[in-house]
C-alpha cells in the first residue's frame, strides 16, 4: 500500500510539470457547454447572503461571484457566463457539490483542513471567529459562560462542532439553517446562538430591534471563508483563484467590500490592518 | 400584538411567487402539485396493474417497488434525489425535477395500492362474462373493469391526491420555493411566524377542503354506466 | 470522477452512536404522538356522533382543518408560532425541557388525530345496521351486542386502517427534523455533514425506517390473519 502510494507521488511529480498543459476540468468543460456556473448559497445570512426586503437574493459572496470570478471564467472558457444561485445550507453544500447540482458554494463557508478532504478552497474572502448573539443583559459573556446554557448553532456549522468538544454540557440545539436558529433566539427558546462573528452582526442589524441585542465573547474559533468547489479540479480552483486574486491586486474587491461593510453599507465593518493585511499575504503582499 | 398587515405586504410574493410559481425564484406549489398528481397516478395504474400481473418478472418487482415506497418517508426519498441520483448520474437536476420526480416515484406506491384494490373491488363475474362475450384480456380490463374500478377508487384516490398536495410543502426543505418556503423567506426578515404559517394554513386548507367537496359530490353523482 | 464507497463511516467514529440516538428519539417521538393521536381520534369521532350541535361542529371543525394542512406548516406552527403567545413562565419551562421534541409531538399527534378520526369513523360506518338490529333480535341486550358482535367486528375492520395510518405517522416524524428535533433523519444528515458521506449515510437511515415499517406491518398483518372471521373480507379503504 504504502510504497504502491510513493510510486504514485513519484510518477505525479514527474508528470507535473506537463499537467497545465493537459489540465482537464470537468467543471470548466460543464460551464463552458451550458453557459451557466450554479453556485450554492444562503437565504438569510447577510450581508454575506440572502434574500431582501425585495425578494432579491444579494449579498458580499453573491457580489464577489458575479464580479470577480465569473469574469475570470468568462475569460478561460471564451464566452459570457450566466450566473444560477441554488440554495445550500452547512448540512446541504457537501453533498450538493459531489452530486454535480452546484459548481462552487459561495456564501459563508469557512475552509478548514478537516473540510479540505472533501472539497478544495479559493484563496480566502473573509476572516471572523465564532462569538456569541445574546440578548442584552445576558450572563453569557463568552465561552466559559455556556455550560449548561441552550446554545442554538447551524446543524454541520464549524462552531457547533467546537461546542460539542469544547463544552459538551452545553444544550445545544442544532438547527438546519440560519434563520431558525436565530429566531429560536429572538423567542427566548435558545439562551444564545452561536456563529461567526460578522453573521451575528448582520443579523442583529436584520432584528426587529437591533439594540435588545448584543454579540458578546471573544472569537472561539478562526473562520476564513472560502469558496468550496470540487475535489482535485486544478483547472477550475486556478481560474477561481485568479478572479479573486485579480479582484485583491486591482482594489476591486475592496471596492465591493465597501459596498457592503463600509461607513455607508448594510453593515458598518471596518477592515482592522490584521485582516487586510491576512488577505493580501495570500496574493504574496 | 399580532401584525395581520404582515400578509398585506408581502401577499403578492407569498401568492404569485409560493403559490402558482411566478417570480424569479424556482418554486410554485400548483406548478408543483398539479403535474406530480397526473404522473403519480398515471405511474400508480401502471403499478397496480403490474401488481395484479400473472406472470412473476412483472408482479413481484411492482410488489418489491410498492412495499420499498411505502416503507421510507417522503423526506428520505427526496433527499435520496437530491443528493445521490445527481451524482451516480453525474447529472445536475434543477430543484423543481428533483422534486417532481421525488414526488412522483413516491406517490405512485400508494396510488398503484389504491388502482389495486379498486381493480379487485370489481366482482370475478364481470370479467368471467365479459370474457364470455368474446372480449380479450385486454379489452375485459380497459372496457368493463378499469371504469368501474375507477368509480370505486374516486374516494380513496381522491384522499391520497391531497395527501400529495399537502406534501408538496416538503420541497421547501430543498430550497424550492413554493407557499411554505416562501412563508418561511417573509418570516426570516419580518419574525411573524403565527400569522404566517396561519395564513399559509388556511391557503393550504382552501385548497384541499375544496378538493374533498367536489370527491364528495362527485361519489354522489349516480352511475352512468 | 466515479463514486468511491466508503462504508466504514457507519460504525467509526460517533456514526453508529447518532444512528441509535437518532433510532430511539424517532422511536419516542412516534410513540408519544401515536398515543395523543389515537386519544384525539377516538374523542373527537365520538363527538361528531353526540346530539350537541357546538360539540359536533368543534370535532368537524378539528378533523377538517387539522387535517388538511401540511404538516411541515403545523410543524413550525407549533414550534415558532404558539410559544410566543404563551405566558413567560411557561415558556421558560417548555424551552428548558425540549420545547423542539414537545412542539413536534404536539404537531404529529393533532395531525395525526384528525386523520384517525375519519379511519375509525369510516370504520364504525363500514358495520352494517341489520348486525346490531339482528343481535338484538337475537335476544342480547345492547351492551352484549356492542361487546360480542359489534366491537369484534369494527376491531377487525379497523386494525388494518390504523396499523396503514401509524406506520404513516412513523414515517411523518422525519419531518420534525426541520424544528431540530434530533430524531433519525436528522442524525442520517448529521453523519453526512461530518464524513461528507451522502450515499452511506442515507442508505443506513433508509434500511432503518425500512426494517423498522415492513416489520411493524408483517406483525400486524400476520396477526390480522389469525384473527380473520372466515367469509368476512371486507376491508376499510384506508390509504396515505
Amino acid at each position: 500500500m504504502k510504497r504502491g502510494f510513493v510510486v504514485l507521488q513519484v510518477l505525479a511529480l514527474l508528470l507535473s510539470p506537463l499537467g497545465p498543459v493537459f489540465a482537464q476540468s470537468q467543471t470548466l468543460d460543464k460551464i463552458k457547454e451550458s453557459g451557466v456556473l450554479t453556485i450554492g448559497t444562503r437565504t438569510g445570512s447577510p450581508p454575506f447572503a440572502y434574500i431582501n426586503k425585495n425578494n432579491e437574493w444579494v449579498g458580499f459572496s453573491i457580489d464577489l461571484v458575479e464580479l470577480l470570478v465569473i469574469p475570470s471564467i468568462s475569460k478561460e472558457v471564451g464566452k459570457p457566463i450566466k450566473l444560477t444561485k441554488k440554495e445550500s445550507t452547512p448540512p446541504t453544500r457537501i453533498p450538493l457539490l459531489n452530486s454535480n447540482s452546484v459548481d462552487l458554494i459561495a456564501g459563508t463557508m469557512t475552509d478548514t483542513p478537516e473540510r479540505r478532504q472533501s472539497v478544495d478552497f479559493s484563496l480566502t474572502f473573509f476572516l471572523t471567529g465564532a462569538q456569541f448573539l445574546v440578548k442584552k443583559g445576558s450572563p453569557i459573556h463568552g465561552i466559559n459562560d455556556i455550560a449548561g446554557k441552550r446554545i442554538a448553532t447551524q446543524q454541520g456549522s464549524t462552531n457547533a462542532k467546537i461546542i460539542r468538544e469544547k463544552v459538551p454540557n452545553a444544550q445545544l440545539r442544532e438547527f438546519p439553517d440560519q434563520p431558525a436558529a436565530f429566531q429560536a433566539l429572538l423567542q427566548g427558546q435558545v439562551d444564545a446562538y452561536t456563529n461567526d462573528g460578522i453573521q451575528l452582526y448582520g443579523l442583529k442589524a436584520k432584528a426587529p430591534n437591533p439594540t435588545d441585542w448584543e454579540v458578546v465573547g471573544d472569537f472561539f474559533s478562526e473562520e476564513p471563508y472560502g469558496m468550496a468547489m470540487r475535489k482535485g479540479d486544478a483547472k477550475f480552483k486556478q481560474t477561481v483563484d485568479a478572479g479573486l486574486k485579480q479582484g485583491f491586486e486591482s482594489g476591486k474587491y475592496f471596492e465591493i467590500y465597501d459596498k457592503w461593510f463600509g461607513p455607508k453599507g448594510e453593515l458598518p465593518y471596518p477592515m482592522s490592518p490584521q485582516v487586510k493585511a491576512y488577505l493580501l499575504k495570500q496574493i504574496g503582499k | 400584538m399580532l401584525d395581520p398587515g404582515v400578509i398585506v405586504r408581502n401577499f403578492k410574493f407569498l401568492i404569485v411567487q409560493g403559490f402558482l410559481g411566478i417570480g424569479s425564484f424556482a418554486g410554485g406549489t400548483l406548478r408543483l402539485a398539479i403535474p406530480a398528481i397526473v404522473l403519480g397516478f398515471a405511474l400508480g395504474i401502471v403499478v397496480g396493474l403490474a401488481r395484479l400481473a400473472n406472470a412473476a418478472w412483472i408482479r413481484v418487482p411492482a410488489v418489491m417497488y410498492v412495499e420499498l415506497f411505502r416503507g421510507v418517508p417522503l423526506v428520505m426519498v427526496i433527499f435520496w434525489m437530491w443528493f445521490v441520483i445527481p451524482q451516480l448520474l453525474r447529472l445536475p437536476i434543477p430543484e423543481y425535477g428533483v422534486a417532481l420526480t421525488a414526488f412522483v416515484i413516491f406517490e405512485a406506491a400508494y396510488f398503484g395500492e389504491i388502482v389495486r384494490a379498486g381493480v379487485q373491488s370489481v366482482p370475478r363475474g364481470q370479467v368471467e362474462a365479459a370474457r364470455a362475450l368474446g372480449l380479450s384480456g385486454a379489452k375485459a380490463m380497459r372496457y368493463v373493469v378499469l371504469p368501474q374500478a375507477l368509480r370505486n377508487m374516486v374516494p380513496s384516490l381522491v384522499t391520497q391526491m391531497i395527501v400529495l398536495f399537502k406534501d408538496t410543502s416538503l420541497a421547501s426543505i430543498i430550497g424550492y420555493v413554493d407557499l411554505t418556503k416562501a412563508a418561511q423567506i417573509v418570516n426570516n426578515r419580518e419574525i411573524r411566524p403565527f400569522e404566517l404559517y396561519l395564513f399559509i394554513a388556511v391557503v393550504y386548507w382552501i385548497c384541499t377542503y375544496s378538493m374533498s367537496r367536489m370527491a364528495r359530490r362527485l361519489e354522489r353523482r349516480p352511475s352512468t354506466a | 470522477m466515479s463514486y468511491q464507497f466508503k462504508w466504514s463511516v457507519l460504525w467509526s467514529g460517533q456514526s453508529g452512536y447518532w444512528l441509535l440516538q437518532g433510532l430511539i428519539t424517532t422511536l419516542e417521538l412516534s410513540a408519544l404522538a401515536w398515543l395523543l393521536a389515537v386519544a384525539l381520534g377516538i374523542l373527537s369521532g365520538a363527538l361528531r356522533t353526540v346530539p350537541f350541535r357546538p360539540l359536533r361542529a368543534a370535532a368537524t371543525f378539528y378533523v377538517e382543518f387539522f387535517r388538511n394542512v401540511p404538516l411541515l406548516v403545523w410543524m413550525f406552527f407549533w414550534y415558532f408560532g404558539v410559544p410566543p403567545l404563551l405566558p413567560r413562565g411557561v415558556q421558560d419551562w417548555l424551552f428548558d425541557h425540549g420545547a423542539e421534541f414537545w412542539a413536534g409531538m404536539f404537531a404529529l399527534g393533532v395531525y395525526h388525530g384528525a386523520r384517525m378520526s375519519e379511519v375509525i369513523r369510516s370504520g364504525i360506518q363500514s358495520i352494517p345496521r341489520t348486525q346490531f338490529e339482528a343481535s338484538v333480535a337475537m335476544g342480547l341486550s345492547v351492551w352484549q351486542a356492542y361487546r360480542l358482535v359489534i366491537l369484534p367486528i369494527a376491531l377487525r375492520l379497523i386494525v388494518p386502517p390504523i396499523t396503514n395510518e401509524s406506520l404513516n405517522l412513523l414515517k411523518n416524524s422525519s419531518v420534525a427534523l426541520t424544528i431540530s428535533v434530533a430524531e433519525l433523519t436528522f442524525q442520517t444528515r448529521q453523519i453526512e455533514t461530518y464524513t461528507a458521506r451522502a450515499i452511506e449515510a442515507l442508505t443506513a437511515g433508509t434500511l432503518i425506517y425500512l426494517v423498522l415499517c415492513v416489520s411493524i406491518a408483517w406483525v400486524m398483518s400476520s396477526l390480522e390473519r389469525r384473527y380473520a372471521i372466515p367469509g368476512l373480507i371486507a376491508r376499510v379503504g384506508g390509504a396515505g
